[in-house]
C-alpha cells in the first residue's frame, strides 16, 4: 500500500510532528552532523552528539527499537548511516537488536545499540551474558533512562544493570561530554573486550547545547568471525571460567579509569564541603553552587562502575563532610559509604540513606538547593507560586486530530454499549493508543509493558468470567506480542484483541516497523501481514476494517465480542502524521465546520469523541479550522446523529 | 530608564531563562531552537532542554532555554525572564516559573482543552486570563496568529512570536542576528515569508507597546 508515500515520508525525515519548516530545519541539521569537519562548534541535541560521536568512533553497526528518549538517535541514523558508510536498523525489538550489535563486535566491527531504559529489560536475557563471552571490535549499549518518567511506564535506574551484568558504565552530563565520553567507551571496550554500558537519562539526551567536533573516523566495512567457542558458546563449563575473567578484567578497568581524564574535580579549596554526583544531578549540583554561592568542592567521576576507589578516596580524605548527590537510586551513595568504611576513612556522608535527597524524580536546581540547604545550614526557600495554577485546566496528551485510534476507541466503546456488556476488562499496552486510557474513552485497565496486553489478557480470561477486549499496536504486536498470541492460542482462550494498527512507531515519532514496505533507509523492505502471522498462529476469526468508518468498525467489534474463542479486529490506517504529509505533498486539504442551523447542542461530539478541534464557544459548538485535520469521521452519523458537521472549503494556507 | 533596564539585563546578568510555552503542532520547539541557535552562534553558553515522545499534537509543550553561567537547562523557580506563550492558557501555566519583573509575551489565539471541552466547558473568559496575569508588570497580548497570516503563513506564528520575545531586549540577540540563522535554516521562499512574520512580531511590540522609557507594559490590562 502506498508505497511510493512512505519511501517519500520516511526518507525525508522522521521528525515531521512541527510541521514543514521542521523538516527542512532539522534535515539540514542532520547533515550537518556528518559534513561538519574536526574543530567546529555545532548546536546539538544530545541525541545528535552521541550521533556524532558514533561517527568520531568509526562505528559501523547500529541498531535500536525506537524509544523516547533515545529515539532522535535514530532519526539521525537513518538519514546519514548510508553516508557514512554505518549499517544501520530499526530492530523488531531490542534483544534482536543487541544481538546484532553483539555479532558484529565479535566479528571484529565496532557496534552500538541504543534503546530506553525499559528496552534493556528486554534485552537484559542476552545483554548480560554477552558480558561474559565479551568482544573484539568495541561495543557501546545505551540505556536512555527517564527520571520522572516524560514517557515511560516507570523510572528504574538502569546503572543498577552494570553492577548486575558486571560492565563497565559511563555517564555524561551534556551533549559535548556525550560524544566524548562514546570515543572513550570504544577504547575502553576494546582494549578490555567487554560491552560498555552508556547511561544517559532525558535531561542529556534531549538537552540541545555546543559541542565541539573531532575527527571522523573512517569505518570498517566488512567483519571476520572466527570461531572461538570457549568464548562464545556460553555453556555451562565455559561460563564457569568466563565469570573468574570477568570479575578480573573489572578489577583492571577499576585502575585504567581513574587516569582517564573524564572524572571532573571543580575545586573551590573547600576543606569541609565535598559533593559527589553524576551525570544530568551534576548540572543541578552546579547551578545551586553557582547561585547560593556555596564553598563547596565537587567530583564527578565520568565512568561510575567501577567507582575510580583512588580519586574518590583522596576525595574522601580531603573533606570532613561528603554529600552524595544523584538522582534516583543510592548506587553511589552504597559505593562510596562501603569505600570510606573499607578504607577507614572518617568523613561524614550525607546522601539519601539519611533522608536529605529523594529516591524518586528527576533533581532540579530547587529540589537541589533545598537538601544542600539542609545539609550546609543556609536559607533556601523556594518561591511561591505566582499564580493560582488550580484555576487552569489541564491539557494532557491526547489523540492527534485526525487519529484513527480515536475512532477506533470510539467505535469500540459504542459497541460494549450497545451489546449491553458491564463487565469488559480493557488491557492496553505501550503506544499512542495508551491514550485510551483517559476519559472519555476509559480504554484501559492495564498497562505495564510492551506486549503485555496479549498476555495480561489470556490471564483475565482464565480466571474471570468477564469479557476481555484486549488492545494492541503494530509495532508492539511484532515487537513482543507475536509469543503470547501464541500462549493464548494453545490454551484455548476466549478473548478479543482489537489491533491498532497506523502503520507506523508513531510514538517514538514515526519510525518504520516490520508491518510496512520500507525499512530505515526508506529502501524496499518486505511487509509483514499482521493476518497471516495470526492466521498461522491457528487463529481464524479475523476481521481487518478502516477505523474511519465508524459503521465498519461498530459492526466488527460487535461480531467479535460476541464470539468464543480468540477473535481479532484489526484497524489499520494510516498515522494522521503520516497522512498530513501525504496530502500536503498532493496539496490536498480537508475541513469540516459545524452547521449551526442543524447542531442542536447534543455535546456528543465534544464529550464522547474529544477531538482537540471541536469545542464549545459562546454555548455553539464550533470546530477550529487551524487544528482540524479533515478526517471527516466526526461528521458520521454514529458520531453526529443529526449530521450538522460538514465539509467545507478550506481558504487557501 | 527602560533603555538602561534593558541594557543592564543584556550586558551584565550572569544568566537569562526562557520558557516557550504551547500546544503540540505550533512551533514551539522550532521558535525555541531558532532563539537557541542564535544564542548560541554568537558566542553564547546556551543550554536547552526539550521533552519530545507522548504528547505530539494537541498535548502542553514547553521548552527551556538558559542563557549565561549555567548547567541544568532547567530552570529554577522564579526565575523566568521571559515567556514566549503561543496561548492563553500554557501562557499561564509557564507562568508558574514567573516572577513580578518577568517579561509575559502572549499569543491571544485560544486553542480550548479537550479535558475543558468534554465535561461540556467553554474556555476561560478573558477577564479570568487578565486576573490570573495580574500579578505580572511586564504583559504583552499578540495576535499571532493574525501576523502570521498577514505575513502570508499561519504556520510562522512561531515566527512572530520570536520576533516579539527580540523586540524586548530580554535576550541577548538583535534582529539581524536572529535572520542570520533563518538565512541559514531556510530555502528562499520559507525565509522571506519568515522574515516577514519576525519584522511584523517586531513592529508590534516595538511599535505598539513600548511607547515610553519607564518600562511598564500594561497593554492587557488596559
Amino acid at each position: 500500500m502506498r508505497d511510493s508515500a512512505y519511501h517519500v515520508i520516511y526518507s525525508a525525515n522522521i521528525i515531521i510532528l512541527y510541521g514543514d519548516i521542521y523538516i527542512v530545519m532539522i534535515m539540514s541539521l542532520v547533515d550537518h552532523i556528518l559534513s561538519t569537519g574536526p574543530g567546529e562548534k555545532l548546536f546539538l541535541l544530545g541525541n545528535e552528539a552521541i550521533a556524532r560521536g558514533l561517527l568520531e568512533s568509526g562505528v559501523n553497526v547500529a541498531t535500536t527499537y525506537p524509544g523516547t528518549p533515545s529515539s532522535e538517535v535514530g532519526d539521525v541514523l537513518s538519514n546519514i548511516a548510508q553516508k557514512a558508510g554505518m549499517y544501520f536498523e530499526f530492530s523488531t525489538n531490542e534483544k534482536v537488536a543487541l544481538e546484532i550489535a553483539f555479532a558484529a563486535s565479535i566479528s571484529g566491527l565496532r557496534s552500538f545499540v541504543f534503546m530506553k531504559h525499559v528496552g534493556l529489560n528486554v534485552a537484559a536475557d542476552s545483554f548480560v551474558s554477552t558480558v561474559y563471552s565479551g568482544v573484539r571490535g568495541g561495543m557501546v549499549v545505551m540505556t536512555a533512562d527517564d527520571p520522572s518518567m516524560f514517557s515511560s511506564q516507570n523510572e528504574q535506574d538502569n546503572r543498577e544493570y552494570s553492577a548486575l551484568a558486571h560492565v563497565p558504565m559511563f555517564e555524561p552530563s551534556n551533549p559535548q561530554e556525550a560524544k566524548d565520553f562514546l570515543v572513550k567507551a570504544y577504547e575502553l571496550s576494546e582494549l578490555f573486550h567487554i560491552p560498555v554500558l552508556f547511561r544517559t537519562t532525558t535531561r542529556v539526551n534531549h538537552q540541545r547545547g555546543d559541542v565541539v567536533t573531532a575527527e571522523i573516523k573512517p569505518s570498517k566495512k566488512k567483519g571476520v568471525f572466527t570461531s572461538n567457542p570457549s568464548f562464545y558458546v556460553d555453556l555451562p563449563s565455559n561460563s564457569y571460567t568466563l565469570k573468574q575473567k570477568l570479575i578480573e578484567k573489572m578489577g583492571d578497568i577499576q585502575k585504567y579509569i581513574e587516569d582517564l581524564g573524564i572524572n571532573k574535580i571543580i575545586s573551590n579549596g573547600s576543606e569541609e564541603y565535598g559533593i559527589i554526583t553524576s551525570g544530568e544531578g551534576f548540572n543541578t549540583v552546579m547551578d545551586a553552587v553557582l547561585d547560593h554561592n556555596l564553598k563547596s568542592d565537587i567530583l564527578k567521576p565520568g565512568v561510575t562502575n567501577p567507582l575510580p576507589v583512588k580519586t574518590i578516596e583522596t576525595f574522601l580524605r580531603g573533606h570532613s563532610k561528603i554529600i552524595i548527590a544523584e538522582e534516583l537510586d543510592d548506587f553511589l551513595e552504597q559505593r562510596i559509604r562501603s569505600i570510606a568504611q573499607l578504607l577507614s576513612i572518617n568523613v561524614k556522608i550525607y546522601g539519601k540513606m539519611d533522608g536529605y535527597f529523594p529516591y524518586s524524580h528527576e533533581f532540579s536546581v530547587d529540589t537541589v538547593s533545598s537538601s544542600l540547604s539542609k545539609i550546609m545550614g543556609f536559607d533556601f526557600v523556594l518561591p511561591g507560586d505566582p499564580v493560582d495554577m488550580s484555576s487552569i485546566p489541564q491539557r494532557p496528551p491526547v489523540f492527534c486530530p485526525g487519529c484513527p485510534h480515536r475512532a477506533t476507541f470510539y467505535a469500540v466503546k459504542r459497541a460494549v454499549n450497545m451489546a449491553k456488556i458491564k463487565d469488559v476488562i480493557y488491557p492496553s499496552d505501550i503506544g499512542c493508543y495508551s491514550l485510551g486510557c483517559y476519559p472519555p474513552f476509559n480504554t484501559g485497565d492495564s498497562m505495564i509493558s510492551m506486549g503485555a496486553s496479549i498476555g495480561l489478557a489470556t490471564g483475565f480470561a482464565k480466571v474471570t468470567g468477564q469479557h476481555v477486549v484486549a488492545f494492541i499496536g503494530d509495532s508492539t504486536f511484532f515487537h513482543a506480542g507475536i509469543p503470547a498470541f501464541i500462549n493464548a492460542v494453545r490454551n484455548n482462550s476466549t478473548m478479543t484483541v482489537v489491533i491498532l494498527d497506523n502503520r507506523t512507531t508513531a510514538m517514538t515519532g514515526q519510525q518504520t516497523n516490520p508491518g510496512v514496505p520500507v525499512n530505515a533507509f526508506g529502501e524496499n523492505a518486505y511487509e509483514e501481514s499482521i493476518e497471516a502471522i495470526l492466521r498461522s498462529t491457528g487463529i481464524s476469526n479475523i476481521k481487518t476494517v478502516d477505523p474511519y468508518s465508524i459503521k465498519e468498525t461498530l459492526i466488527a467489534v460487535s461480531s467479535a465480542i460476541r464470539s468464543e474463542g480468540i477473535s481479532i479486529v484489526i484497524a489499520r490506517r494510516e498515522c494522521a502524521i503520516l497522512r498530513d504529509n501525504e496530502m500536503r505533498k498532493e496539496k490536498r486539504w480537508e475541513m469540516y465546520d459545524v452547521n449551526q442551523d442543524r447542531c442542536t447542542q447534543c455535546l456528543r461530539c465534544v464529550e464522547n469523541f474529544a477531538c482537540p478541534a471541536i469545542y464549545i464557544d459562546h454555548e455553539k459548538v464550533k470546530i477550529n479550522p487551524t487544528i482540524c485535520d479533515g478526517c471527516g469521521v466526526c461528521a458520521e452519523p454514529y458520531v453526529c446523529p443529526y449530521r450538522a458537521i460538514e465539509k467545507v472549503v478550506p481558504v487557501a494556507d | 530608564m527602560y533603555a538602561l533596564t534593558v541594557l543592564l539585563r543584556r550586558w551584565c546578568l550572569l544568566q537569562t531563562n526562557l520558557i516557550v510555552a504551547g500546544v503540540g503542532g505550533q512551533g514551539v520547539i522550532t521558535a525555541g531552537f531558532m532563539i537557541a541557535e542564535t544564542m548560541s552562534v554568537m558566542g553564547k553558553n546556551v543550554v536547552m532542554s526539550e521533552i519530545h515522545g507522548l504528547a505530539q499534537r494537541g498535548g502542553a509543550v514547553t521548552v527551556e532555554i538558559r542563557v549565561g553561567d549555567v548547567y541544568s537547562p532547567i530552570i529554577p523557580k522564579g526565575r523566568a525572564d521571559i515567556i514566549l506563550g503561543f496561548e492563553p492558557i500554557e501562557t499561564i501555566r509557564a507562568a508558574d516559573k514567573a516572577n513580578p519583573e518577568t517579561f509575559i509575551l502572549m499569543n491571544s489565539e485560544k486553542q480550548t482543552p479537550v479535558s475543558l471541552s468534554m465535561e461540556g466547558r467553554e474556555y476561560l473568559p478573558d477577564d479570568d486570563i487578565s486576573r490570573l496575569l495580574k500579578p505580572f508588570k511586564h504583559v504583552v497580548k499578540i495576535n499571532a496568529t493574525g501576523l502570521a497570516l498577514e505575513a502570508g503563513n499561519t504556520r510562522t506564528i512561531n515566527t512572530v512570536m520570536v520576533g516579539a520575545a527580540i523586540a524586548t531586549s530580554v535576550l541577548p540577540i538583535t534582529p539581524g542576528e536572529l535572520k542570520l540563522t533563518l538565512r541559514k535554516r531556510f530555502n528562499k521562499s520559507l525565509y522571506d515569508v519568515n522574515e516577514r512574520a519576525l519584522n511584523l512580531g517586531i513592529n508590534y511590540v516595538k511599535n505598539d507597546i513600548i511607547q515610553n522609557d519607564d518600562g511598564e507594559i500594561k497593554n492587557l490590562h488596559s
